[in-house]
């Protein structure tokens, strides 16, 4: 007799299960459950899981790297709460992520829907669009910062040619930098999850705009009907993976304002960095990666009732 | 469950390893046989100053080798740390930057050499004392002077530098300097061409909070920068200026800058890079008359470059690595480092007609007299909160020449954050 | 509109290769299907222009001289072409080993990132187990921490396992990671639990669903998390620089940074034309793979 196991997918119709009860059958699904992910569990936990584990256990101590680390309890923690940097970077780091997320999908879905057609060139245009993304970023941070000079920059040149005759300092002005910032960050991450959405409308049947066009709606009803009920899942994962990428966003700063001008785009991860390897705190440094990871979950897990909700 | 528990001695296993606290250790060896040490080093096929050292010791003992270990040159600090924490360091340690001893120091990642002997005179020694003991030798140092353009002052009739420089006559004479070709100066965008002047001529210490020291400082760099006579700091980090470039095309015709340029304008002369003009070097200007001119010594900061002993070094291996210390910090490896256009820090008049007597060095006696002659106060003082404080000062640096905060302000405001994030005490 | 979607979903997946084409181009419309279609190029190439600007001008730089490169105003073009820098590139510095050396790495564990996560995803989307949720949470989570927060513990244990200073280490760091997990494990929930039931009925075990339903069902899905992998690896230079010490072992992005950079300065044109060939490679292979994101799904062979 057939037997399957349920999982929270989309509304497709559900037959009745029909299964035999008991412990037995648990067991055989958790043993074949386990064997399937077992493979990548052993690297992962070996590698990623332990160092993560130790990386708690440093918080509670004030270890420099080579000294033995003394445990210290809360102290990491009750420091980071009156850190004056730590609140600066928190912020900052919201405030990237407020406006990278929504910028980021419409872009990449954007792409993705204006570029999935078997158009003659669309593969061109495809590769256009994910050459930010594969371009190294030290490339990106010094074209980026010529692109914004404010005095020389053919960005402002633009700007005062239209008749802005004070246009902004970007990334040398505290108010402008993390927009400066957030826009090279979308042009380089529109490539990337424009793939990942590329890939989700391939689950979105052609026959359904067919027939929703046939009852006459117009694009955006269908978009809005068809489209994206579809993509929930995809649009489920990309949302949790640009929100932690974004909570998480490093190299980009680093690379193209070091934090500055001041502190005004100075972000958690890079807290974490200078407080560890330049100042060898590295008990501090974890108790800040520790409180980074539980912002991004608390997130995630908002992400996740919300997609559990939608999708019952 | 077993998987837990599995799990739960891995954890453990790895905790201990990873917060034992040992230090880096090296391999035994027979203590009559040939001996290697590792040293380490950065960019070894563009900075040809350690192998110079080691063959030249190679030389002297026949019986050690010592072998280069070369890291990158940008995160030398972090790599070496991962290598320390692992125990897989090196043998001798090149302390790169002054504001990692006391972390090498404190988590007892290095040997103790003040027995190790230093010859008089040596700059930046004091650099690497600890607590009344001193944990490396220098080897190097380089300290800050004045690069001028001396076809351009003969161009703009501008009376070329001669040694009694105050802030004032720079001042004065980059703006005298200034056309539609060429500016006058040129102010790198690092901190250090700031902050470095303000507290050695002033006599602070930046680990006591105290920060007013750097605002007339700030205010003269705006005042040139208002006036034109050099690239505002915007433009400079926005269009990501090099000084090499800047100096080297003729873009300007003055450039504060460390000793170590030389080597490279030498270079760059050489193979067309640069252009080809005349050019030598002068004291820095000073912050009054009182330092100035060739009766007296210019006041400039600068850091060692020196070596250290792994702390975990064998045993056997460390009568022959404090030989090696007490080599590099001798008059003939100066004499060897000066031949490759490396300052060292020892210097007296042999090791200088040395250095000048590279093809294209500035044959004139004020560039000997500022390469030879001054008092050179660190740019980082030893200590275990100078790497928080110095990041603090950066911020206030950007903020003040990228116009975000005035200089009153933003130096408020770095006393309040070193004050409640760093400690004063 | 859910049993509709049902007998879609059904249906789409004995869909052929081929889709017919959109069948919008009748008589009366083909005009402003056209004029549409004009603006719609204009607009990709507006949009194209705007996203390769700065790739244009790296392009450039890497044909300029050293001190040529950051000036003020912006340079567009260089005064004289110095193609030198290319040929010192290949000549002179080892960049065939760079070359080889990240093709191997990038090649394993894309290889592995996509086996072993597809196979894990099947367990986190069809099979019901004690903890799976959390587990999964938990996989989630560790991608919310920054890695140069842990990487000193991680080095610490490789270097006690023997493994510092080999390629081995780099392949293990990038090939377990979570994002496969996760994209594989979107993609798989969209796949209907009745192909499955079907598959069991005919007695086919766990093993051989996920490899002759569930992956030919996901090519768009197991390309893109190859394509991204693959070129995060290409890439990756934190790790490289970590973990890998002697020249010889050397990546691509490890081994340019090297080559053009002393202590005091970096000589940006060379770095420039050595980042630009690195491109290529990736360049090349998603032009030729980016059909794959788009392909119609495959037929899985069931009976209607």
């Amino acid at each position: 007799m057939a037997t399957s196991a349920r999982t929270a997918a989309p509304p497709a119709a559900r037959k009745v299960p029909q299964h035999r009860p008991g412990s037995k059958l648990r067991r055989h699904n958790t043993i074949v459950g386990w064997s399937f992910i077992l493979p990548n569990f052993l690297g992962f936990g070996l590698l990623t899981l332990v160092p993560i584990v130790v990386l708690f256990y440093m918080s509670f101590t004030n270890w420099n790297a080579f000294g033995t680390a003394d445990w210290v309890g809360f102290a990491n923690y009750e420091r980071l709460l009156t850190d004056g940097s730590f609140r600066i970077s928190f912020l900052n780091t919201l405030y990237y992520t407020v406006l990278h997320i929504p910028l980021t999908i419409v872009a990449s879905l954007g792409l993705a829907l204006l570029l999935n057609n078997k158009l003659r060139g669309v593969a061109f245009f495809r590769t256009a669009a994910f050459f930010p993304y594969i371009t190294s970023i030290v490339a990106i941070a010094v074209v980026w910062n010529l692109l914004f000079s404010p005095d020389s920059g053919p960005i402002n040149e633009v700007l005062r040619a239209i008749g802005i005759t004070e246009p902004p300092g970007w990334l040398t002005s505290p108010e402008w930098a993390m927009p400066a910032v957030v826009i090279v960050g979308t042009w380089r991450d529109m490539g990337y999850y424009m793939v990942l959405f590329l890939a989700g409308l391939q689950t979105v049947p052609r026959e359904l705009h067919e027939a929703a066009r046939m009852d006459g709606a117009n694009v955006w009803q269908r978009f809005v009907n068809v489209t994206l009920p579809c993509l929930r899942p995809t649009m489920f994962f990309v949302t949790v993976m640009l929100t932690i990428n974004s909570l998480k966003i490093f190299d980009l700063i680093l690379v193209m304002t070091g934090g500055g001008p001041g502190q005004s785009t100075s972000v958690i991860s890079q807290f974490i960095y200078r407080r560890g390897f330049e100042e060898n705190q590295f008990g501090f440094a974890s108790s800040a990666a520790v409180a980074l990871f539980f912002l991004c979950i608390a997130v995630t897990v908002v992400q996740f009732l919300w997609n559990k909700k939608r999708s019952v | 469950m077993k998987r837990t528990f599995a799990a739960a001695a891995g954890i453990a296993a790895t905790a201990a390893i990873v917060l034992a606290g040992c230090s880096g250790g090296t391999e035994a060896t027979d203590p009559d046989g040939p001996i290697t040490l590792t040293l380490s080093g950065w960019s070894l096929d563009t900075t040809p100053e350690f192998q110079a050292l080691a063959d030249a010791f190679t030389e002297q003992n026949p019986d050690v080798t010592v072998e280069l270990v070369g890291y990158d040159p940008v995160e030398y600090n972090t790599l070496l740390t991962a290598d320390l924490a692992a125990r897989s360091g090196p043998d001798i340690i090149t302390q790169k930057e002054v504001k990692f001893v006391s972390t090498f120091q404190e988590g007892g990642q290095l040997l103790d050499v003040s027995d190790v002997e230093l010859p008089d005179g040596i700059g930046g020694a004091s650099s690497y004392e600890i607590d009344g003991a001193s944990y490396a030798v220098p080897y190097r140092q380089d300290s800050w002077v004045l690069f001028y353009n001396k076809d351009l002052f003969d161009a703009a009739g501008v009376e070329q530098p001669d040694g009694s420089w105050t802030w004032d006559d720079y001042e004065e004479a980059a703006a005298a300097l200034t056309t539609d070709a060429s500016k006058g100066a040129y102010q790198h965008t690092w901190q250090s061409v700031v902050q470095g002047f303000a507290n050695a001529q002033t006599g602070a210490d930046i680990l006591d909070g105290d920060y007013e020291h750097f605002a007339p400082y700030y205010e003269r760099v705006q005042a040139m920068e208002e006036a034109g006579s050099e690239v505002a700091f915007n433009t400079a980090t926005a269009n990501q200026l090099t000084y090499q470039g800047e100096f080297g095309t003729q873009k300007a015709a003055m450039l504060p800058m460390g000793t170590w340029y030389v080597a490279t304008l030498i270079a760059q002369q050489a193979s067309g890079e640069a252009n080809d003009f005349e050019w030598g070097i002068a004291p820095i200007p000073q912050e009054d008359a009182s330092t100035a001119g060739l009766d007296n010594e210019p006041v400039t900061f600068g850091d060692p470059t020196g070596f250290g002993i792994n702390a975990g070094i064998d045993e056997n291996k460390v009568e022959a690595a404090k030989d090696f210390l007490e080599f590099a910090a001798s008059e003939e490896a100066a004499q060897v480092l000066a031949g490759i256009g490396i300052t060292p820090a020892l210097l007296n008049d042999t090791v200088v007609e040395t250095y000048f007597s590279v093809d294209g060095a500035p044959g004139d006696d004020l560039s000997k007299f500022a390469f030879a002659e001054h008092e050179t106060l660190p740019e980082n003082p030893t200590s275990s909160r100078t790497a928080a404080i110095q990041g603090i000062l950066a911020d206030m640096h950007t903020a003040i020449l990228s116009g975000s905060s005035s200089v009153d302000d933003a130096i408020a405001e770095a006393q309040d954050r070193v004050a409640s994030e760093v400690g004063t005490d | 509109m859910s049993e509709l979607l049902d007998r879609n979903i059904t249906q789409r997946t004995l869909r052929k290769l081929d889709d017919p084409k959109p069948r919008r181009a009748s008589r009366e419309r083909s005009a402003r299907y056209r004029a549409g279609r004009a603006i719609g190029y204009i607009a990709m190439i507006v949009f194209a222009a705007a996203l390769l600007t700065p790739f244009f001008w790296m392009i450039m730089s890497s044909l300029k001289s050293a001190n040529e490169v950051f000036s003020v105003p912006v340079q567009w073009l260089p005064e004289t072409f110095v193609w030198s820098n290319y040929v010192e590139i290949w000549s002179r510095s080892d960049i065939i080993t760079w070359i080889r050396n990240t093709l191997l790495v990038s090649t394993v564990v894309t290889l592995l990132q996509v086996l072993t996560g597809s196979f894990a995803a099947y367990g986190f989307a069809k099979m019901r187990f004690r903890g799976r949720d959390v587990l999964f949470l938990l996989y989630i989570g560790t991608i919310a921490v920054p890695w140069q927060s842990y990487m000193i513990p991680q080095f610490i244990l490789l270097t006690e396992a023997g493994l510092s200073n080999s390629l081995v280490a780099i392949m293990l760091l990038q090939a377990f990671g979570a994002f496969g997990v996760f994209l594989m494990k979107q993609y798989y929930e969209t796949i209907p639990e009745e192909l499955s039931e079907a598959a069991r009925i005919d007695g086919l075990s766990e093993y051989s669903i996920w490899r002759k339903i569930m992956l030919p069902l996901s090519v768009p899905a197991l390309a893109s998390l190859a394509l991204l992998t693959f070129v995060n690896t290409w890439n990756d230079y934190l790790g490289p620089l970590i973990y890998l010490r002697n020249p010889d072992l050397w990546t691509l992005q490890l081994g340019l940074r090297s080559f053009v950079s002393n202590l005091y300065d970096t000589n940006y044109a060379l770095l420039f034309a050595g980042l630009t060939i690195s491109i290529v490679p990736i360049a090349i292979i998603f032009m030729l793979g980016q059909r794959y994101f788009v392909e119609g799904i495959a037929t899985s062979g069931l009976k209607g």
